[in-house]
């Protein structure tokens, strides 16, 4: 089994460092250790980048999964949006030998190259994998006693390459086991595989029409009286947050529900504290949620 | 076995003379090929003799100048370089026949789909190439030898596997003719899906009232032995001489003094649910009778949830109760037999498709069928699962697991009408319900179908053109259907008390068993294959064997029925002949060279091959000629007639031309 | 890879390329029903999709960007059409021919200067701080080697034509469409 590289992305570590943190954090209490992927840039975003040439997206893709090989690592995403793009990429990269050749001849003028020996990897399917529910549960010395709203998010699960898992897609758990293997309960709320809004650059082009896709989901996880919400995505986070923020100048709603992504949650759950974690750096405000974790969410 | 002389062959020794007729099949050919010049060149090949160009060669002057020319020049071989030998080798090798020689001394070379059809754009080099695969016809030609076709008696019995509308028909129609039929039956009663269904379109006659004569009948019949509750478990030999073996299920029941009463089924303490008939809703007992028009109308018990409490047995004033009572075997000797066994309707649970599984009011077609019939569960009633309340809003959603890359890609032909019928059914039933029907398009083809359209709209049924993306389960257990109106371009949140799904119909895992042990072919989309989709639609490729029904492709009543009677048509031609022509093309075994090793034994698909005494053994009527076996062979004492290793290989050395 | 070296490949073409696998929509409905961003926007996916491959007009549409790519419609279209990844080639079409959103734009410049889409400032130095981190992540912000060597990469791509706003280009498109 390889090593693994962190692949930070945008998002993560120039808006919610703490997602750098918890990931850094929890991955060391996992035993698992992380290289720094030293000089990695923007995936680059597919829902921008890819829109407008396949070419550029391709190239700056196979320069950081190549940065990657270097180290002879595999490469770990924290987020949907670079997940769908490096996985993407080497798919087809792997796949197709003449593209490779092609992409190649750019990244040997500054002296790298992608062979396609190694694999590219998100957290969530990782842990789920590697690590298994169980070994989560070994680990987490904080019992999170915590009604989530568990946001999948587009790139984690979709397009499928096989035959599509139907049109009321109930039959995926795999993150909600993640989620529950932290003492926390995953509830269910209408449309809950449902995009956040923010992917495709809509949320620079429609930023508006994308936070009223976002205020749905958010109005069906009030209706469940959730405690927070956990993702698998810094962008989908960032909508989250940010965009409880926006909704709420707006329409002058109230919106509050505390964001995570999820090694943060596991942060928790294996004893960090928020603080440690970079909870209270959202926007959102969340400082009860805080207090309500330092004093009874938390049973040790 | 008797081999019968086909034709005086003093004509087929020593030096061949070959006759070249080139095609120019109107313009399919002719418009790429310069055919003369291909004539011409036929014409200095070695053992030619004549060279000609036709424009239609298979017409009837085409062939008349096939014969005369095989009597003016003494011609011991014929090549015909033309279209495809899959159609027009049986006319060419007739025609030759016709003039005295014997038809395997035919070549047929394929100018059309070989070259002309895939050349279209490079004249000059397609006429080369047709030059080329003429010479290559030519140096076969020369090594073709007369083969005698093999002609074997005919048993003048029938079996029909499955007992739906089809096979019914199907049995009814060779008994009628005067032979035996056995009808074989998986369930304990014969009907099929048909007998479930409440009405037909596109009368809405009621189903079962026009399916029980039919079904009496089939009991009456004479000439048919029914076996129901029995399956098909081995089928041995070939066309003509069949040996099959049936097993007859043990229903713990004894047949002949049972008869049909009920008062087991009364005392009856286990209740399960009735999956058989009633597609899962409602119960039955462990003794059950299937349903109240069941034929025969026996009872049949499921050991699997029988506690063997005896209250049955008490119960029955005839003593017809026999736990004790064990499968029984049958060995029958069967000249055709036709497959008619029907198929499953599609399950949308395993992906949910819809919400069905998830959420209680989603249910299919069938399952509807069965809560609107009179003598269903409900007894007619038409009511939502989760609060046995009758619904005021009814949806239907068209093409559930069908036209869709990631299901079944085919249509299933008879969903948009039983969706129409329903649709009608509901509303009349409830006159103040509103009924939707979202589809893709409304496929409704035959006599009156069209019109039975027209009655559903002016019924108030109303449609939504549109397939729908999601349904979501309301507070009270009813569904929300996003859906747009393609047609007005407006996105409808439509609420609905009851949701059913148009499921299509997909191929059984009982018929696939049954395709395996008859070796029938099986389509891309899972049904069992004809043998020509045009020209033979109930025909398979082993001769003696025919399937219709919708185990042959989604289909409805009337074209199950007709399917149904032109496999009687086409079994009984071999019944009333008494006897079959099989195929000279199969392989032989020189025993001087066959070590006897037995390799090719296992090689052979229609398992025509033994060794007996140390000695290996062909069985000709089984052969197919298909070369596996003479492929495996490590001696060579096997050789696949009409294509053995010196005429292909003649064929491979004249591949090219060498400069001195 | 023709899109970038596509001067002569007639816009037509290249649409009608980039949606091979449209054409067989039977416009069933399914993907306009599953889109989130279609029930608060004026996408009809559907739509597109009915013009996309058959007529350049697509290329003028708003609703060709507000697609958030969460691929429920190519999940579930019965044609096994791939709707987005259509989209995203029409895309493409579009920016080569200089139709971006200032908004887009703004985000291509941001790569090509920081190699980020987005990059860090004073503020999230600070937060990274206070979290115990580096005030620059181990990206190309810290190491300038790295940013130059993506700046060459994106020079090579031709990346420049997607962050200078070429308006002579903007009158071409109109001639040819």
């Amino acid at each position: 089994m390889s090593n693994l590289s962190l692949f930070l992305g945008c998002v993560a570590p120039n808006r919610y460092p703490g997602i750098e943190a918890a990931t850094k954090k929890t991955f060391s209490k996992l035993g698992i250790e992380l290289d720094d992927l030293e000089g990695a840039s923007c995936c680059p975003a597919p829902g921008v980048f890819r829109s407008f040439d396949k070419t550029t997206w391709l190239t700056l893709a196979s320069r950081n999964i190549a940065l990657s090989e270097e180290m002879d690592d595999d490469l770990l995403t924290i987020c949907n949006g670079c997940y769908s793009t490096l996985k993407e990429a080497e798919t087809e990269l792997k796949k197709d030998s003449g593209l490779k050749k092609e992409v190649n001849e750019k990244l040997f003028e500054t002296g790298h190259e992608f062979r396609g020996q190694h694999d590219v990897r998100h957290v969530i399917e990782y842990l789920y994998q590697n690590i298994g529910v169980d070994g989560i549960r070994e680990i987490v010395s904080n019992q999170l006693d915590l009604r989530v709203a568990v946001h999948y998010g587009c790139h984690l699960v979709q397009p499928l390459k096989e035959a599509g898992s139907g049109l009321v897609t109930n039959d995926i758990t795999f993150f909600d086991e993640l989620v529950e293997a932290t003492g926390a309960k995953s509830i269910d709320y209408e449309d809950k595989m449902m995009c956040c809004g923010a992917g495709g650059g809509a949320r620079a082009a429609v930023q508006d029409a994308t936070l009223r896709i976002t205020e749905k989901k958010l109005q069906n996880m009030i209706e469940e009286q959730v405690d927070c919400i956990v993702n698998a995505c810094p962008f989908c986070h960032l909508q989250f947050d940010s965009g409880q923020q926006d909704i709420n100048k707006n329409s002058g709603t109230n919106y509050e529900i505390p964001v995570l992504h999820y090694t943060q949650l596991l942060g928790l759950a294996m004893g960090f504290s928020p603080e440690e974690l970079g909870i209270n750096l959202n926007s959102t405000n969340t400082a009860v949620f805080i207090q309500r974790i330092k004093e009874g969410f938390v049973t040790a | 076995m008797a081999q019968s002389e086909i034709n005086d062959d003093t004509k087929n020794t020593d030096e061949p003379r070959i006759g070249v007729f080139i095609c120019e099949c109107g313009v399919n050919i002719g418009g790429v090929i310069d055919c003369h010049a291909v004539a011409d060149y036929a014409g200095t090949l070695p053992d030619v003799i004549r060279s000609s160009v036709n424009k239609y060669t298979c017409s009837d002057s085409g062939q008349s100048e096939i014969k005369q020319a095989i009597k003016d020049n003494n011609l011991n071989r014929v090549l015909v370089a033309a279209c495809t030998p899959k159609t027009h080798e049986p006319i060419f090798r007739a025609c030759v026949e016709e003039a005295g020689l014997n038809p395997y001394l035919f070549e047929f070379v394929n100018i059309r789909e070989h070259c002309s059809w895939i050349h279209m754009q490079e004249k000059e080099a397609a006429t080369e190439k047709a030059c080329e695969l003429v010479r290559m016809g030519v140096s076969r030609a020369s090594k073709l030898e007369p083969l005698q076709s093999n002609e074997v008696p005919v048993t003048n019995t029938a079996l029909v596997i499955g007992a739906g509308v089809a096979g019914m028909q199907s049995a009814l129609d060779i008994a009628d003719m005067g032979y035996k039929v056995y009808l074989v039956e998986k369930n304990p009663s014969i009907g099929g899906k048909m007998a479930q269904l409440d009405k037909t379109f596109p009368t809405n006659d009621c189903s079962i009232c026009i399916l029980g004569p039919k079904m009496v009948e089939v009991a009456r019949n004479k000439n048919i032995e029914l076996m129901t509750y029995s399956e098909v478990e081995e089928v041995d030999g070939y066309v003509g001489n069949f040996k099959v073996k049936v097993r007859h299920k043990a229903r713990y029941v004894d047949v002949n003094t049972c008869t049909g009463c009920g008062l087991c089924v009364e005392k009856c303490p286990v209740e399960v649910p009735n999956t058989e008939f009633n597609e899962g809703i409602g119960t039955r007992k462990a003794i059950y009778v299937p349903f109240p028009q069941a034929v025969p109308l026996r009872a049949v018990i499921d050991k699997s949830v029988c506690i063997d409490c005896g209250a049955c047995s008490r119960a029955c004033s005839s003593n017809s109760i026999i736990m004790e009572q064990e499968d029984t075997f049958s060995e029958l000797d069967i000249g055709v037999i036709v497959v008619t066994a029907g198929f499953d309707v599609y399950d949308p649970e395993p992906t949910h498709d819809f919400g069905y599984g998830l959420y209680d009011n989603v249910i299919t077609g069938m399952e509807l069928e069965r809560l609107i019939n009179a003598s269903g569960p409900t007894m007619g009633k038409v009511v939502r699962p989760s609060d046995v309340k009758p619904p005021k809003k009814v949806g239907f959603i068209q093409c559930v697991g069908s036209r869709d890359k990631k299901r079944n890609r085919y249509c299933s032909s008879f969903c948009c009408m039983y969706a129409l019928k329903d649709a009608q059914l509901i509303r009349e039933k409830y006159p103040d319900s509103e009924v939707y029907i979202m589809y893709m398009d409304m496929r409704t083809p035959f006599r009156n179908y069209e019109e039975f359209y027209d009655r559903a709209r002016d019924m108030g049924i109303r449609f939504i053109r549109g397939k729908p993306g999601k349904v979501t389960e309301n507070e009270d257990n009813g569904l929300k259907v996003r859906v747009e109106d393609t047609l007005t371009n407006d996105i409808i949140d439509l609420d609905l008390d009851l949701l059913v799904l148009s499921v299509g119909a997909v191929s059984s895992e009982s018929t696939e068993r049954i395709r395996q042990i008859l070796k029938v072919s099986r389509a891309a989309d899972g049904f069992l294959m004809e043998a020509h989709p045009k020209l033979k639609p109930v025909d398979t490729t082993l001769d003696g064997i025919f399937i219709g029904g919708v185990s042959q492709g989604p289909k409805d009543i009337p074209y199950s029925v007709s399917q149904g009677s032109a496999c009687a048509a086409r079994a009984t031609r071999y019944l009333a002949q008494g006897k079959a022509i099989t195929e000279g093309i199969t392989v032989e075994v020189n025993p001087d060279i066959c070590v006897a090793c037995g390799i090719c034994v296992p090689m052979c698909p229609f398992q025509a091959l033994s060794i007996e005494d140390g000695k290996l053994n062909i069985i000709k009527a089984l052969c197919k000629g298909c070369g596996t076996c003479a492929v495996a062979c490590p001696t060579g004492a096997l050789q696949q007639n009409h294509f053995r290793n010196d005429q292909l290989l003649a064929q491979v050395k004249n591949v090219f031309t060498f400069e001195e | 890879m023709d899109e970038m070296t596509g001067e002569n490949i007639n816009i037509n073409e290249q649409l009608k390329e980039a949606s091979t696998n449209a054409l067989r929509c039977m416009q069933c409905g399914v993907c306009s029903s599953s889109c989130p961003s279609g029930r608060h926007t004026s996408l009809n996916i559907r739509k597109l999709v009915k013009i996309a491959g058959r007529s350049s007009d697509i290329l003028k549409s708003d609703e060709l960007w507000m697609c958030t790519t969460c691929y429920n419609c190519q999940e579930r279209c019965p044609r096994g059409i791939d709707i987005v990844d259509t989209i995203l080639k029409i895309r493409s079409i579009s920016a080569y021919h200089n139709i971006i959103l200032p908004e887009h734009r703004a985000v291509c410049q941001m790569l090509l200067k920081y190699g980020h889409a987005v990059p860090i400032n004073d503020d999230y130095k600070i937060k990274r701080t206070e979290m115990g981190l580096e005030e620059l992540p181990e990206t190309v912000h810290k190491y300038t080697d790295s940013l130059n060597e993506v700046k060459e990469l994106l020079t090579s791509c031709g990346f420049e034509r997607f962050t200078e706003d070429n308006t002579d280009e903007n009158k071409t498109m109109e001639n040819t469409a």
